[in-house]
């Protein structure tokens, strides 16, 4: 038996050496893949990331909150802010013309007087509440800051940037209206060297502190290469089931199975041989395609893949996508009657398994339906896995599920082929 | 002593599941020991699907077979091991060479190693494709590839010998070293069914020979004897002609 098995691994090897398409498949698309996707995505990274949200503004204040929300958004990495258009200072008129054109993603203008209002309305309120005075009698309206948008910017752009605004405009407020506390309380204090000082620059009552919620020993953090070297390399090792069906198919078609099945070999047999010689395919993919994240993605200027801790959970994880995409591969040239029928069959249900499994668009940007549906991707069980050992530094244990539900995959996928094959040849 | 009889086929039918009528229906026949023995017809007589099924390829739909005393459908794997077979269309892998074609197939009936090699060896010298073994399967003449498409069948030695038309498509040349070879393997104690449409093929080449159309057996005997009883009948393919009328087949 081990020599038939022998053979058979023999001739499944020589039989894809020599289909030099099928190995370009294999091997040079999910590279050129890897290249494309993840320069075309790091580059939009960079362009929100590095440079920001380009927005103008518009300063007419000159007071206390204009210069406070032009500073910190300044200090801000969501925006790259200008006061200036074509080397003109901004006016109202000139940025509603330039977001209109969309040479800015936002506009904002505070307007004359608004540190003014601000500063009075806190005065009234600090009256009523220490004096008494009704405050309705003396309150301004309130300040209006406008937002100019660029119809095509994303609502999570303006949303962003809003939140910033308001946290800016709250800061100023809260300032305006310690110091009017202060000096009314120094008033009523005849002792001045005891009386409050202003000590409101100092506090950070709050602070924020981000960390990855990751047990990796090195900080991670995910962009591009993260995502799309072990993405593509799944897609490119599930795209193994397009050249695997056709050997299926030119078996059927070119008589071979006609003798193979008069001969004293078991079935099995002969579709294991497949097996082992396209799974080894997917490890020596997978392993091409780390190579290039690890080592030709930094010499174009993109981050390295880092790997995460557990090489046994990579090695776990790679061997079970590796089965499930063979056990896809087999079903589909047995249920196919034709080469063609194959390749249409094989390349669109691998699309639609990869675009639910997260391989275009990450899944947890899906609406929830469809996050629903991608959990039955075999695709996503091995991008979350690959996740989980990139990302979130994790081991053998926290992909043990992903694997085990690819194996499932692999042993249903070789049941269907059992029956049809079956069903096949009781004519 | 074993049996002198090494086929014995007991009111074969077969009807596929999208057919209108059945494809073998109800033949009964039996092939000697060492016999080299024709299944004539015209296309789509039942001669492939006859072959089909006593290579174990699918199950009748009723009737019995046995081969060398054993029950076809009970001792498969047995059975399996004594047949060779040799397909209407050529069965090897294009972008394989001859060598490497017959490697796997000779691994597949349990040959290997030094044995394997030399037998393919021998077979290639024989068949004039010494030279040309290296080469991929693919970029050989028809008649090339029904040379290693019976190599193929033969490699093992097997007991019986299935050949479906083994002769089709190829020229004088192919054809007659072919048929040279088939005889010396049926010298050395190898029995052989063999479907044709080369009449005078048959006539010279078969101890007996059977006759069926639309799934039906017309006759079985040697051809001198067949074509002696019939009235008319001056040799196989006249004979042949009578008994399966001159209307075209599709």
């Amino acid at each position: 038996m081990l020599n038939k098995l022998l053979a058979t691994v023999k001739k499944e090897s020589l039989l894809l050496l020599r289909d030099k398409v099928g190995l370009s498949v294999l091997f040079i698309m999910p590279v050129a893949l890897i290249l494309v996707m993840t320069l075309i995505q790091d580059s939009a990274f960079k362009s929100i990331n590095e440079k920001g949200i380009p927005i103008v503004f518009v300063n007419d204040d000159n007071d206390s909150l204009g210069n406070s929300i032009k500073q910190g958004l300044m200090n801000n990495d969501l925006c790259y802010l200008s006061d200036s258009i074509d080397g003109k200072s901004a006016t109202i008129e000139l940025a509603k013309k330039a977001v209109s054109e969309g040479k800015f993603l936002l506009g904002i203008i505070i307007p004359t007087g608004a540190t003014a209002a601000i500063k009075k309305n806190v005065s009234a309120l600090v009256d009523e509440t220490l004096n008494g005075i009704d405050s309705m009698q003396i309150l301004q309206d309130s300040v209006e800051i406008t937002i100019l948008i660029d119809p095509v910017a994303k609502k999570s752009f303006l949303n962003a940037v809003t939140s910033n605004l308001r946290e800016f405009i709250s800061e100023v407020k809260t300032k305006i209206m310690f110091q009017s506390f202060s000096e009314q309380i120094a008033e009523v204090i005849p002792d001045k060297q005891n009386a409050p000082k202003n000590s409101y620059q100092k506090s950070q009552i709050i602070h924020y502190k981000e960390i990855f919620a990751s047990t990796a020993s090195q900080k991670i953090i995910p962009n591009a290469v993260q995502h799309n070297v072990p993405a593509w390399t799944i897609f490119a090792m599930f795209f193994i089931a397009i050249p695997l069906s056709n050997s299926i198919i030119k078996e059927k078609t070119e008589g071979s199975v006609f003798r193979l099945h008069t001969m004293p070999t078991p079935f099995l047999l002969l579709i294991n041989g497949k097996i082992i010689v396209y799974v080894i395919v997917c490890l020596l993919q997978f392993l091409l395609m780390l190579a290039v994240g690890k080592f030709l993605l930094p010499q174009l200027g993109l981050p390295a893949l880092v790997l995460g801790n557990s090489i046994t959970g990579i090695s776990l994880l790679t061997l079970a996508t590796g089965f499930a995409a063979t056990g896809f591969g087999v079903a589909v040239g047995t249920l196919a009657t034709t080469d063609h029928q194959a390749a249409i069959m094989g390349s669109l249900s691998i699309l639609l398994l990869s675009a639910l499994g997260g391989i275009w668009v990450p899944s947890y940007v899906m609406p929830d339906v469809m996050r629903s549906i991608s959990a039955f991707s075999p695709l996503n069980w091995s991008l979350e896995g690959f996740y989980k050992l990139f990302l979130r530094g994790g081991g053998v244990n926290d992909i043990l599920s992903d694997a085990l539900k690819l194996m499932a995959f692999f042993f249903i996928m070789m049941g269907i082929s059992y029956l049809a094959n079956r069903k096949k040849r009781n004519v | 002593m074993s049996s002198p009889v090494i086929i014995e086929i007991e009111n074969l039918t077969k009807t596929f599941k999208h057919g209108d009528e059945p494809a073998v229906n109800g033949i009964s026949f039996s092939i000697n020991r060492n016999e080299i023995f024709g299944l004539l017809g015209p296309n789509g007589a039942g001669k492939t699907t006859t072959i089909s099924i006593l290579c174990g390829l699918f199950a009748p739909s009723s009737g019995k077979v046995f081969i060398d005393g054993k029950n076809l459908y009970k001792e498969l794997p047995l059975i399996k091991n004594i047949i060779g077979i040799v397909p209407q269309d050529i069965a090897l892998y294009p972008t394989l060479s001859a060598r490497e074609n017959l490697a796997f197939y000779g691994s597949m009936y349990g040959l290997h190693g030094k044995g394997l090699k030399e037998k393919i060896e021998i077979w290639l010298e024989k068949l004039g494709l010494k030279d040309t073994g290296k080469r991929q399967v693919s970029t050989y003449s028809g008649g090339m590839k029904r040379r290693v498409n019976l190599i193929a069948g033969v490699l093992h030695n097997p007991k019986i010998l299935f050949l479906d038309e083994p002769t089709v498509g190829v020229d004088v040349q192919s054809r007659n070293v072919i048929i040279e070879h088939l005889k010396e393997i049926n010298a050395t104690g190898t029995t052989i069914i063999y479907t044709s449409h080369h009449m005078e093929e048959a006539e010279q080449f078969c101890t007996r020979v059977s006759i069926i159309d639309h799934g039906k057996l017309l006759t079985v005997g040697a051809p001198t004897e067949l074509i002696n009883s019939y009235t008319g009948a001056t040799n196989l393919e006249s004979l042949f002609l009578n008994l399966t009328n001159r209307k075209l087949r599709d």
